[in-house]
């Protein structure tokens, strides 16, 4: 995208609207003073005998105000600014695509369901004033109902960044076991930060009170880590000239912060990225591809409305891919419970209805349709991503 | 880039297993072109600070020829009259255009002032799309435009102290357009109202521009107008309304101008549904979407709110003819309530490669990261499971069925 050459047509065209307020000023400045001058000169005749009729002065005046012509000079001075403007919109509209609502299906989108996840999304981030706002605004009293979870969470996320561990403690405690089922040891790191702290700003007595009543029963399962912390004992008050340096760092309370918020929205049931903000990247990826299709279709407008599945795939960067999807590179369809990738003794993998296919109905051997090698249809495993 | 159109699905059949064209670490001329194609999305955003900008010049223009024409006629006049003038009258009268150009020059003044601001505008949004390329702030960047949808949707939908507020918090005031948009809110208040001066006058202001688009919007106000007369039981005054107003649009719209009129027959309260229709209050809703369309096609924004435009393709773009196990992660957004009903009437995209995601990393299984098979069937990636063999001394246990293997067991899965 040529941005410096829109740049520089936009810079052309602000020249000529200066331009033209500046010479309109002037030439006001200029019919004003010919008029004065009229005045003067009325004025003036008083005292010359044979005066001069007025008539004849304003005459005068009316020859000298067509010569300046302001009308004509403005008028030219616009065209030329308009045909600036002409050529800057056209520019535009060649650089963007003027009308990206083009690839716009006209579907009902519940406008109940698209604001309650709009509120979603500002609770998340922590936005509560904008988004009571939104919600009186709106009308929409139930969306609240999430408010009070992201409330909490964001409270002891404030509190962890202010080195305040005991609001995540209760909550972690409180949620251990569900924690330890889903392979976290949020609870140890805590724990261990906390550790950390009072080791390092208060006494080595309350440290070590601290680590036989609260981190000792991660001993058994966190032996290395647990043995790392018990020697910094040695050095309370100068961590950081410890071997183990690396506790006191910084990130580990970012770290901590942003775990603590993955197992909070999962405990939730909700994701921990926006999925607003998701959907929309992936629109804002994915929009480009639409337009095109839309704009090569054109003239079948009816069949674009009434597809069910794009006739190109779209594709997303990484951040998209949230689940394994098979394509059986033979029928170009996606596996499923009832048709499942297969994988044969070459290492190739195709769907169950290909090799019931090739295979006759499961009578014969049939060659991969990659490799020289046969297989038969007991040689073929089910794969599971 | 034209990555998705041109590749046509040849050589699947005939092809080895290599790794799909789009697949692998995004070079980064793949990211700048990504970028680019974002960019060119983001044609109401410097379009609309140019019509305010076109706008406002425009009514200084009209209003400097007007005032100097004026002045000019007015000397003309006084040459021609046959009346004689004297001097002091002369003197008057000059006196009088003097201070006539000199209270034009102050309102222009303040004009050209306020034309500066909106070229400031224009120019201070072409900067932000040209901050993009720091890579830096990208992320803030990306943060900026997911706030400019938003604030966008907001002012559509008239919640315009969110509007306000949202961008208050992330300073970007220059980057949206609250201020065109409280301008349309008192047109559309007042005909909330049952007003419909504000509109005619709007219609007024633009009728140039409205006439080129074969708008329709000043012939429904009179339409509406008229109607009211005839619910007040003003019938004389209603049909010369119509001769003023409505007739000349008869050339153009005559059947609906006729069946309007013909309201003239009817009361209010009328039983007879074909003229009742023409009575009701929504109609006045009809007439505010009506002149919200024209309003943001004047300005060169969309029709639709952008939320609704990038949610849509958003949905369509992830949306797969299977989404709906419990295995889905949770991180994908289909996989919530709400977006699964919005995405229901969508079209989903169809995949020409296969897309596999590793059950233990959650990354990308591909050519740099090829999936390995357990003797049980189930697939993780090569870095997964050459990670726990190499924290369990070379023994693998599957995560979903517990099953235990040796790492030597495994065997390499050629996907395309």
């Amino acid at each position: 995208m040529e941005l410096n050459m829109i740049h520089n047509v936009f810079d052309r065209v602000a020249k000529k609207q200066k331009l033209l307020s500046s010479r309109t000023q002037e030439l006001i400045d200029q019919v004003g003073w010919e008029i004065e001058q009229a005045k003067l000169k009325m004025q003036s005749s008083e005292s010359t005998t044979g005066c001069t009729d007025p008539k004849s002065m304003l005459v005068d005046l009316k020859t000298k105000l067509n010569e300046i012509a302001p009308i004509n000079q403005l008028e030219g001075l616009q065209k030329e600014l308009n045909f600036g403007l002409g050529k800057y919109v056209k520019i535009l509209e060649k650089c963007f695509n003027s009308d990206i609502s083009k690839a716009h299906r006209k579907v009902d989108f519940d406008v109940h369901i698209v604001n309650q996840i709009i509120v979603t999304h500002f609770y998340r981030h922590g936005m509560f004033d904008i988004g009571d706002c939104f919600i009186s605004e709106a009308n929409e009293p139930e969306a609240a109902a999430i408010k009070s979870a992201f409330l909490e969470m964001h409270e002891i996320v404030e509190a962890i960044r202010c080195r305040n561990l005991e609001p995540a403690l209760s909550w972690s405690s409180k949620q251990s076991e569900w924690l330890l089922q889903n392979g976290s040891s949020l609870e140890l790191k805590l724990h261990q930060l906390q550790f950390v702290e009072i080791l390092q700003n208060r006494s080595r007595n309350e440290a070590l009170t601290y680590a036989r009543t609260r981190l000792a029963p991660f001993a058994p399962v966190h032996m290395v880590t647990f043995q790392k912390l018990m020697a910094c004992l040695l050095w309370a008050g100068k961590i950081h000239h410890s071997p183990y340096a690396d506790f006191m760092s910084p990130s580990h309370w970012e770290r901590v912060a942003e775990e603590f918020m993955h197992r909070f929205c999962s405990l939730l049931g909700q994701s921990y990225q926006s999925p607003l903000g998701v959907t929309i990247e992936a629109g804002i990826q994915g929009l480009p591809v639409l337009l095109k299709i839309e704009s090569v279709m054109a003239a079948k407008k009816q069949e674009w409305l009434r597809m069910t599945e794009l006739p190109v795939p779209v594709d997303l960067g990484r951040e998209f891919h949230f689940h394994s999807i098979f394509i059986c590179p033979v029928l170009k369809e996606q596996g499923s419970d009832e048709n499942p990738p297969m994988m044969i003794p070459c290492g190739h993998v195709l769907s169950k209805q290909s090799i019931v296919k090739l295979s006759k109905n499961s009578t014969r051997a049939f060659k991969c349709p990659y490799c020289p090698s046969e297989a038969t249809v007991a040689q073929s495993k089910q794969l599971y991503f | 880039m034209d990555m998705a159109i041109d590749s046509a699905p040849n050589g699947d059949a005939s092809s080895s297993p290599a790794a799909p064209p789009a697949a692998g670490p995004l070079a980064p001329t793949t990211r700048l072109a990504q970028l680019a194609e974002s960019l060119k999305l983001e044609h109401q955003f410097v379009r609309v600070p140019l019509e305010h900008l076109k706008k406002t010049m425009r009514t200084n223009y009209r209003l400097a020829e007007k005032e100097v024409a004026v002045v000019l006629s007015s000397v003309a006049e006084a040459v021609d009259s046959s009346d004689p003038m004297s001097r002091d009258d002369a003197l008057t009268h000059l006196s009088s255009l003097v201070s006539r150009l000199q209270g034009l020059k102050r309102k222009l003044e303040e004009g050209s002032r306020v034309e500066n601001l909106h070229a400031q505008r224009c120019r201070a949004r072409l900067e932000h799309l040209d901050s993009v390329a720091d890579a830096d702030k990208f992320a803030e960047w990306k943060d900026v435009r997911l706030t400019r949808i938003l604030v966008d949707y907001m002012l559509r939908m008239s919640y315009y102290d969110t509007a306000k507020k949202l961008a208050e918090t992330s300073k970007m005031q220059e980057l949206v357009d609250i201020d065109i948009f409280l301008v349309a809110k008192k047109i559309i208040d007042s005909l909330r109202n049952k007003e419909v001066a504000p509109a005619l006058a709007w219609c007024a202001e633009n009728k140039s521009r409205l006439k080129k688009s074969k708008s329709k919007l000043e012939f429904q106000l009179r339409l509406q107008e008229f109607i009211e007369l005839v619910r007040a039981d003003e019938n004389l005054r209603a049909v010369s309304y119509a001769r003023k107003y409505l007739a000349p649009w008869g050339a153009t719209y005559m059947k609906e101008l006729q069946h309007v009129v013909a309201t003239l027959a009817f009361r209010h309260d009328t039983e007879c549904s074909t003229y009742r229709v023409l009575f009701e209050p929504t109609r006045w809703d009809c007439l505010v979407e009506q002149f919200k369309q024209e309003f943001c096609r004047l300005f060169g924004m969309t029709n639709e709110p952008l939320l609704n435009i990038y949610l849509q393709a958003g949905l369509t773009a992830l949306k797969t003819p299977l989404c709906c196990k419990e295995a889905c992660s949770k991180e994908d957004p289909l996989s919530q309530e709400g977006f699964r009903r919005l995405a229901e009437p969508l079209p989903f995209s169809k995949l020409h490669h296969s897309k596999l995601v590793c059950y233990i990393t959650k990354e990308l299984m591909d050519h740099e990261n090829p999936p390995l098979v357990l003797p049980n069937g189930y697939v993780y990636s090569t870095k997964a499971l050459e990670e726990m063999a190499s924290k369990k001394e070379g023994k693998i246990t599957c995560p979903r069925t517990g099953e235990v293997c040796n790492f030597t067991d495994l065997t390499k899965a050629y996907i395309s």
